[in-house]
Order: C-alpha cells, then structure tokens, then sequence
C-alpha cells in the first residue's frame, strides 16, 4: 500500500495518546501530526502540557488519571513509564502500569477501538541485570516469564513486562496490539540520559571506567521510537502483521557506554584529562558502600550498585524484526542523536557549546 | 638480523618465538604439492611465484590441486602486467598497448617481453614469459576465460590511469576514485579468484551473486597496503590517499609529515583506517561462504593480517616516518589462527577491533563513528556466532538446563565421584599402613593397653622419671649396640 492510501485511511481516524505530554507521548504527538496531519489527535495525561515537551498546535488535551475510569476514544497509543523507580514507589508504578494498561484495554475495547500499542521497554528482557544480552532478539523470555516460574529475585520491571503480556493476548480481530520496545533513550526533553552524563564533567568523574570499558549499548533517539509509533499504527490499521507481537526499537547502532558517555563529554568541550580502569567487582563493592552512605545521610551520589552493573552490562539487540514487519529504520543516526540532544541541553541549561 | 641480534630478541620476546615455533610445528598444509612429476614449465613457473612473491607463495602452494597451477598462473600473469605499468622507462605510446593487449600476448606461444630496464625486479619472469603461457594453454578453457577477463579489465584500468597520469595530476582525489583505483588493483583480482573458486567447486556460487563481498575482500586488503606504506609511496612521489579525506585534516599533502601536524596527521590516519574497517563485514561475510580448507587459508590469512595491519597503524604516528611491519611472531600467531576456521578467526577480528577501540580517542573528530564502526563489526559476529541463544535463555527462565550445562553438571558430577573415591582409597592405604605398623609394634611387645588405661585416666605425657629413664636406656642400648658393631 503506497504512503497517500495509508495516509487517506489514517485520515478517518482518531487516535489517543496516553501519557502525550511526556518525553516520548510529545514526540509521538509531534511525529503523527507532522505524517498524518488530517488525523484526529487526542492527548491524555495526568499533567497538563508541559513546555519542555511542546505539542502541535490544534491538539485537545484532557487531564486524566488512567488508574481511575479511563476516557477512551477510537484507537489508543499508550506509551507506558518506562523510568527506573525506587522501591517506595514500586506499588504506585504496579497500579499505572498494570492496572492503568488494563484500564485503558477495557476502555478501548468497549469503544471498539481498532487498534492499540503499548510502549514497552526493551528492560522487559535485559531485566536481570547479572545477565549480559549481546544482540537479542524478540524470542528471548521477558520477565513475566520469570513471575511466572516464580523467581524470587528483584524484578524491576517486571510490572512493565505483565502490562505488555496483557496487551499482546489482548490482540483479537477486533482489536489488533502491538508493543513497541525502546532502548535507553536520548533526545531533546531528556531529563535523565545527557543531563546525569554531562553532571559527571563538574563532580570530576569523567577519568574513572567502570569494568572493561567495551560492553555495548542501544540507545535511540525519541523521534526514532516516535517514528516506530507511526509506523505501527500505520501497520495495525492496515495489514495487520504486527498483531499480537512485540520489536525492539533501537538505533540499531550499539557503541560502548563509555565511547557514549566520552562523545556527550567532548560535545561540551571536556575530554579527560587521564584514565583510570575499576574492575567491575570492585566498583559494585563502592557502589553498596554509597548506598549505605546515603541511606544513612540521606543525599544522593552517581555510585550505586545498580548504576556499575548498568555502566558495565552489554545491552543490545537486533532490528531486524521491526525492519521487515515495520518497516522501521533509525532515521536519525546515533551521531547525529548524541549532538542533537548535547545541543538541545546546552540550550536549556544556557551553556554554549564550543565548535 | 644477525644471529646474536636474533637470539636476543627472542630471549626478550619468548612469546613471539612461541608463535613461530607453533606455526613451523603444528602446522599441517591441506595440500601438499608434489614437486616430482612437475612439467620443466610447472618448476619454472613456481621458480618464478617463489621469486616475485614472499607472502602468496607459500599459502598458494598449499592450495587444492585443482586450483594449484591456476592461481600461481593468474599470479604470474598479474605481476606481469604490473611490471610492465611499474616501468617507467617505457615510455606511454609502448606502454598503453602493452597492456591493454596483454591479454592477447597470452594465447601466442612463445612470447615474451625484454624491453623493461634492467633494474626492473621482476624482469626476468617476463623475460621468460613463454613458461607461463604453456601452463596457461594447459588449463581447463573455464579457467583460461577467467584469466584473460581479469587480465583484460585490470590492463584496460592500468592503461587509463597511466594516461591520466602522464596527462596531469596523478593523485587520487575523491573516495570514489581511491575505491575505483583499489578496485582496479586488488578488486579485479578478487572477482577472479572468485570466480576459480566457484569454478572448481570450491566455494558457494552465491559469492559471485554479491559482487560487494569480493570486492571488499581485495579493496581492504589495498587499502591496508596504502596506509601502512604512505611514507614510502611518499617518498616515490606517489599518493594514494584520498584528498577527499586528507583536505579535511591539512591544507597540503606534505604537510601530514611536519612534526607539528603530528595530532591533524593522527586524526587523518584514523579517517582512512575507518573508511577502511567498512569492509570488515564483507570479508567475514565472504569468508563464511568458502567450503574448502585450502581456499579458506588462502584468503583468510592475509584478511587477518590486514586487520592486524590496521591495529598497528591506528593512531601510530611511526607510519608517517619509516615503514611499519607486524612482527614475525605475531604472522606466525595470525597464520595459526586463520587456517582453522571462520570462528576463530572471526575472535581474532573482534579482539584487533577492540584493540583499535581501545586506542580511539574522543579527541579525534571521527571518534564515534569509529566507535560505531567497531561496534558493528562486534554486532556482525555476534550475528554469526552467538554467544547466547534465545532458547537458552529459556530454558533458564523455566530452570531447566540447556544441554551445554547439563553436561557440565554431568562433568562436575564425575569428577566429585572420582574425588570422592580417591579420598577413599587415600584413606584405606593410611588406615593399612597405621594398622601394619601398629600390627609389628605389637608383635614385637608393645603393651597398648597399658598406654590405653595411662590415656584413659588423662596421662598424656610419660611421667618425667620414666621420660628421662627411657631417654638414657634408648642412649645405652644406642651405645651397646654401636659398641658390638664395633
């Protein structure tokens, strides 16, 4: 089907986007209208529009709670919270994700929607953080998986990784699912990737490599996972190859967590000066110590046992399914993703960055 | 190197000597050449491969027999040719024709050619050209076509850049035209063996469907050349490094060798080191498709010591001062590695990529996409071979094992059990001796029970009287005894 029948079928549509006002909900938002600008764009969140994450003109929002009674309209995009939480809110995050995602299924099927994608994360696989995931792909098991044969360990995200089960088995001929999972990502509006990376410059961190400095990572610009949004919508309307699957979203250029770390630094002019390598053992016993330092004193620090295991996990999977059902391909390059986003903070913090 | 130089080297670098001494050992040629039953043509024609080259001799001799005289053929042919355009005596009206009809001169008996200078390196082979004509009439007519295709295109290109050449400026400009003059050296030359290789049924036909992957076999192999040789070609007056890459770090060419460009001169290194690891893929992805041991050798030892090559010259400024060269020990230690198999020598690219990896800096303004390209070529082996697979992981979900661990389990298992007996029998043969020596100590009237009642009722040590009355009766029987030995 050639792009303008695509686009006159999208026309007739309406579409709703939970959590719009957020990092990747506006990119979406900005993405869809920009593509498919006669379709009926719907955004609800729990906060209003936020300036940091601009949205189109014409584009009615409303403010609701998922986890109460939910208003749906014909077709839902639903991107879920894919943030590292602490343990407090471990409760708060159980009742958004799997009790919001159920919500907002029921309401939708009510509706008769047609279509519905949940924006999963690609950490419903890579959850067990001791494991190394070089080049995985969507057969590995997701830590529903591991709820399921009961494992005992701390499951971080395995809210996230129930929520997407029950979108999936939700795919019917009614209504077709799909669940999009991105990789860490960068992009203007990023309040956590750059901005903790580029806080290492003034806190003289930048000279220490945690482990061998060689693990790979996907990261992913937010217009890239925003363009995989469109693309599945487009799919789920029409041919309907994606149903009841789920693809990782990525750049599909994995570069270490260092190189990545050294590019965001050079942007802003700073290259260290020396390095130092720390095994990964020894950092994960610094980090337990920082833990129980800011336990007892109450502050915060960069060091923490899941931040070493996170510097040091290889992370990083194939594109190749959400390149041949999608059609997805990074549209921006990670090149240009890291300067983009160094130039968008640089911006917001008022710094200027040298040429 | 003198013998002395020799033995302290290697007294320094035991490891290198190691290598050598593994490849000259262990070493088992796929096919060995009978030198027998050789034609007087044949023996000249590898008279003539020994002398004209170091490095393909050696891994084309051990080629399959099928393939034996038809790639030493198209070697000599090749090198022909380039002695010829190399000359630069002859002047460009003999020349273009030389070469652009050289692959006629293959079919007529007896032809040879004595007009280069005597300085020439390679004179003699076409001096005696004849010998290379009578093994190239005895081949299967396939493999003659191939030859004289590639002969054809390659004199063709040879011819064109000699004009071009003569007519201005020779240095290459765009990498469009640094990828067509490598193409014309090294690609030509991989599409015809290419094509041997399928011809002979050695390698899967589909290689010759992707043109790229033979074309980046040849193109990575001269690029490394180029890089690694830029002070020598530059002090020939050649330049083969692209002033679409080279404009970007100076302003003339010269000045890539002034001490004081030394950081621009390392940051246009690396740009032509990049451009040259797009490659990288291409080649493994061509190796996977050779199904001969021989054939495999043949081009996976130079690939490994392509990217070896580029190790060494990544941001090393010596490549700017003298000529740099891989160590003979570390050769011997790339040979050992590609003339096994394609995994192993795909761990031989992934740890020279991370080692290149490791070297980059974000100082250089092609720091991530050199980042991004090792990391592509750690992802491209990954794909082939995966360390971890999505039904093992699985299974480790549901908690069963994957066969892998079960028969390590089944491995740990055996070796407890044959601990577990080993200690058993340690044991047995201590209590026997105890229980023996016990046996005589009775035997010869030791009273136990009455050491067991003094232990029963706590005495653990001889009363000091007797301790002292035993010591001088042991000393007197000492004495007695030595007295009657006396």
């Amino acid at each position: 089907m050639d792009a303008k029948a695509i686009d006159d079928i999208l026309a007739s549509k309406k579409v709703l986007i939970s959590g719009g006002t957020g990092f990747v909900g506006s990119a979406t938002v900005r993405a869809l209208a920009e593509k498919h600008p006669r379709c009926a764009i719907t955004v609800i969140d729990r906060s209003p529009p936020r300036s940091q994450h601009a949205l189109p003109e014409g584009i009615s929002c409303m403010q609701v709670d998922v986890t109460c009674m939910p208003e749906v309209s014909q077709a839902g995009i639903v991107p879920g919270l894919a943030d590292r939480f602490g343990r407090r809110l471990e409760k708060e995050v159980w009742r958004i994700n799997v009790v919001g995602t159920q919500n907002m299924l029921d309401a939708a099927m009510e509706n008769g929607a047609e279509a519905f994608i949940y924006t999963s994360t690609c950490c419903v696989v890579t959850d067990d953080m001791r494991s190394s995931y070089a080049n995985i792909d969507e057969r590995w098991p997701t830590s529903s998986n591991l709820l399921i044969y009961g494992e005992s360990k701390v499951i971080p995200h395995g809210c996230l990784a129930t929520a997407e089960a029950l979108v999936l088995n939700a795919s019917s001929d009614k209504m077709a699912t799909c669940a999009l999972r991105p990789s860490v990502l960068c992009g203007p509006g990023d309040y956590q990737l750059v901005p903790a990376i580029h806080a290492c410059i003034a806190k003289y961190e930048t000279p220490f490599i945690i482990g061998t400095g060689q693990n790979l990572w996907d990261v992913t610009h937010v217009s890239n996972i925003a363009d995989s949004h469109i693309l599945a919508v487009e799919n789920l309307v029409t041919s309907r190859t994606a149903a009841g699957e789920a693809f990782f979203i990525q750049n599909n250029e994995p570069i270490t967590f260092r190189d990545f770390c050294l590019a965001i630094w050079a942007h802003f002019g700073h290259i260290p000066p020396f390095e130092i390598q720390i095994p990964e053992s020894l950092a994960y016993l610094a980090g337990l110590l920082c833990e129980i330092v800011t336990w007892l004193t109450g502050t915060t620090t960069t060091l923490s046992r899941g931040s070493v295991r996170d510097a040091c996990a290889v992370r990083y999977a194939h594109g190749d399914k959400a390149r041949e059902i999608l059609g997805y391909e990074a549209r921006i390059g990670i090149e240009d993703a890291i300067r983009l986003s160094c130039e968008e903070y640089a911006h917001r913090i008022g710094v200027e960055l040298p040429t | 190197m003198g013998f002395v130089s020799k033995a302290i080297y290697f007294t320094l670098h035991p490891i290198q000597l190691r290598s050598i001494i593994q490849w000259k050992v262990w070493h088992n040629p796929p096919h060995e050449r009978n030198p027998k039953n050789d034609t007087e043509t044949q023996k000249a024609c590898f008279k003539f491969l020994d002398l004209t080259s170091r490095s393909f001799s050696a891994v084309i001799k051990e080629l399959h027999p099928e393939l034996l005289l038809p790639v030493c053929v198209f070697y000599l042919v090749l090198r022909g040719l380039d002695t010829i355009e190399d000359d630069t005596s002859i002047d460009l009206k003999t020349k273009e024709p030389l070469l652009r009809g050289f692959k006629d001169f293959l079919e007529q008996d007896g032809w040879n050619f004595t007009g280069n200078r005597p300085e020439e390196k390679d004179r003699e082979l076409l001096v005696q050209f004849q010998n290379v004509i009578t093994e190239f009439k005895n081949m299967k007519p396939a493999y003659q076509a191939i030859i004289k295709d590639i002969t054809d295109k390659m004199g063709n290109g040879m011819a064109d850049y000699c004009i071009k050449a003569a007519g201005d400026d020779a240095s290459v400009k765009t990498i469009e035209e640094y990828d067509l003059y490598c193409h014309y050296v090294a690609g030509l030359v991989g599409e015809g063996l290419t094509r041997l290789f399928v011809e002979a049924g050695l390698a899967n036909p589909a290689l010759l469907k992707r043109s790229r992957l033979h074309k980046s076999m040849g193109l990575f192999l001269q690029k490394t050349n180029i890089i690694r040789d830029i002070r020598e070609d530059f002090d020939d007056e050649r330049r083969f490094w692209p002033q679409e890459i080279w404009s970007k770090h100076v302003d003339n060419f010269e000045d890539l060798f002034k001490p004081e460009n030394r950081e621009l001169a390392l940051n246009c290194n690396s740009e032509m080191i990049l451009n040259a690891l797009e490659h990288v893929e291409d080649c493994l992805f061509y190796l996977a498709g050779l199904k001969e041991q021989s054939v495999f050798n043949f081009c996976a030892i130079p690939q490994a010591m392509a990217i070896a090559t580029m190790e060494l010259c990544f941001r090393n400024y010596n490549i700017f001062e003298r000529n740099i060269k891989i160590t003979k020990g570390d050769a011997c230690e790339l040979m050992v590695q590609s003339t096994q198999n394609l995994q192993i020598l795909c761990n031989t690219f992934r740890q020279f990529a991370r080692k290149i990896h490791k070297k980059n800096t974000p100082k250089d303004p092609n720091f991530l996409k050199i980042s991004i390209e090792c990391g592509r070529i750690e992802k491209f082996i990954e794909t082939i071979f995966p360390s971890q697979k999505a039904a093992d992981a699985q299974l480790q979900v549901k908690g069963e094992l994957t066969a892998e661990q079960a028969k390590k389990r089944e491995e740990d298992a055996e070796n407890k059990a044959d601990i577990y007996f080993m200690m058993l029998l340690m044991g047995a043969v201590v209590l026997f001796v105890a229980g023996t020596m016990m046996g005589v100590a009775w035997w010869f009237g030791a009273r136990f029970d009455l050491a067991w009642k003094e232990l029963t009722s706590g005495n653990f040590r001889p009363p000091p009287q007797v301790a002292a009355k035993a010591a001088a009766k042991a000393a007197a029987s000492a004495s007695a005894s030595i007295r009657n030995e006396l």
